[in-house]
């Protein structure tokens, strides 16, 4: 057990490595553009200033943005990495709003969701009591499961591309979860990914075109509040969720 | 020139596309193998751009299958990949004869004026079988 540790956190570093290079690149790409934009417009005086400004605003929006989600990638893996690697690092489990974590979520993923053209929704059908979890990470793990369904929605043949966060109820608890149209993952296939992860460049193909780190930083965070991250269905979308228990005490109340 | 470029992260491709367009050349972009197989068959290329790492179909398993059509068995592919090269040193004759693979670039060393320079060296050059040399690897 005290070997599988470090290796958790190996596979979750080389993950994390690989798809941080994709951020990287589109950065650098903005860059170059704006910079080749500027020289351009110069040189051949296409476009007014005013326009010139513009677009070079978008870009640096853009690379404020995109650098923002990496930062936000590596963060969420170190707390990944922390808890699988440091016993004593254990998280204090409070009563949390599904609700409230889920829109936070969903403030964090916006700019990036509307970067990949991904319309995000928030479904909260029905009442729910607390739930018992840690509420920085579990929304670290939402936001990292975010980041990996936003940027491998696109690659999905999908016109309407649409990312659902969402919370139902099950038997076993409050499923929270982000979903679309398109069935991405089954069961089998993340339980394949999680055989994979570490050892294969694409260990859920059949979702994501890179190394889909969020979604094993997420499932890190989430072993560390005894949960972990499922495929589930929201009315008729699919997705992957998370099941947390209810704090049946604060609910009688 | 008119390019298929094969590309699974859209900001990405937005910013190669923007980058070829500005250079003067015709793109369209394909998120997965099966897109670009339907995008191939109707736009005609002149050019395939490449990446390998795509969602349930590979970049490898596309060419297998956009070789198979007798119009596309001289259109050059370029491979951009964040898959390196060194991965593939068994495999080069495959990627070479059998697959038409003119040159294959490892994308994080890949900068836009590259991917132009790239593009415009290999522009009228035809993949022939009788020609089994890769234009350039690295």
């Amino acid at each position: 057990m005290r070997q599988q540790v470090p290796a958790l956190s190996e596979q979750l570093l080389l993950a994390v490595a690989e798809q941080l290079k994709v951020p990287f690149l589109q950065i650098s790409h903005r860059a170059e553009l704006a910079a080749f934009g500027r020289q351009h417009i110069a040189g051949e005086v296409l476009l007014s200033e005013g326009r010139d400004s513009l677009v070079l605003s978008e870009d640096l929006r853009e690379i404020q943005t995109t650098a923002e989600m990496a930062v936000r990638l590596l963060d969420n893996y170190l707390l990944g990495a922390r808890l699988a690697l440091e016993e004593q690092y254990r998280l204090h489990m409070e009563p949390v709003s599904v609700a409230s974590v889920l829109y936070d979520t969903g403030q964090q993923l916006d700019a990036m969701a509307k970067l990949y053209g991904v319309e995000l929704e928030l479904s909260l059908g029905g009442k729910f009591g607390p739930v018992m979890a840690h509420r920085a990470a579990l929304q670290s793990a939402l936001v990292s499961l975010g980041y990996s369904l936003i940027e491998a929605l696109p690659s999905i043949e999908d016109k309407k591309l649409r990312l659902q966060l969402a919370a139902h109820r099950c038997r076993y608890g409050i499923v929270a979860g982000m979903y679309s149209d398109t069935e991405q993952l089954s069961a089998e296939a993340l339980r394949q990914g999680r055989r994979l992860h570490g050892h294969t460049r694409q260990p859920v193909s059949t979702l994501s075109p890179s190394s889909g780190a969020g979604i094993f930083v997420a499932d890190a965070i989430l072993q560390a509040m005894d949960s972990e991250l499922k495929v589930s269905r929201h009315h008729r979308l699919f997705g992957l969720g998370m099941v947390l228990r209810p704090n049946h005490q604060l609910q009688l109340v | 020139m008119k390019i298929l470029l094969v590309e699974p992260d859209r900001l990405l491709a937005r910013s190669y596309t923007q980058a070829l367009q500005r250079a003067g050349h015709e793109v369209v972009v394909a998120v997965t193998a099966q897109t670009a197989i339907f995008e191939a068959d109707t736009t005609a290329p002149d050019m395939v751009i490449l990446e390998l790492q795509l969602t349930r179909h590979s970049g490898i398993e596309f060419l297998y299958e956009f070789r198979t059509y007798s119009d596309w068995q001289n259109i050059p592919v370029i491979v951009v990949s964040h898959v390196p090269p060194t991965e593939f040193t068994d495999s080069w004759e495959i990627l070479q004869n059998e697959l038409g693979i003119v040159a294959y670039h490892y994308k994080p060393s890949v900068s836009l004026t590259k991917l132009v320079q790239i593009v415009n060296e290999t522009n009228g050059k035809e993949w022939v079988t009788d020609d089994r040399k890769v234009a350039d690897i690295s």
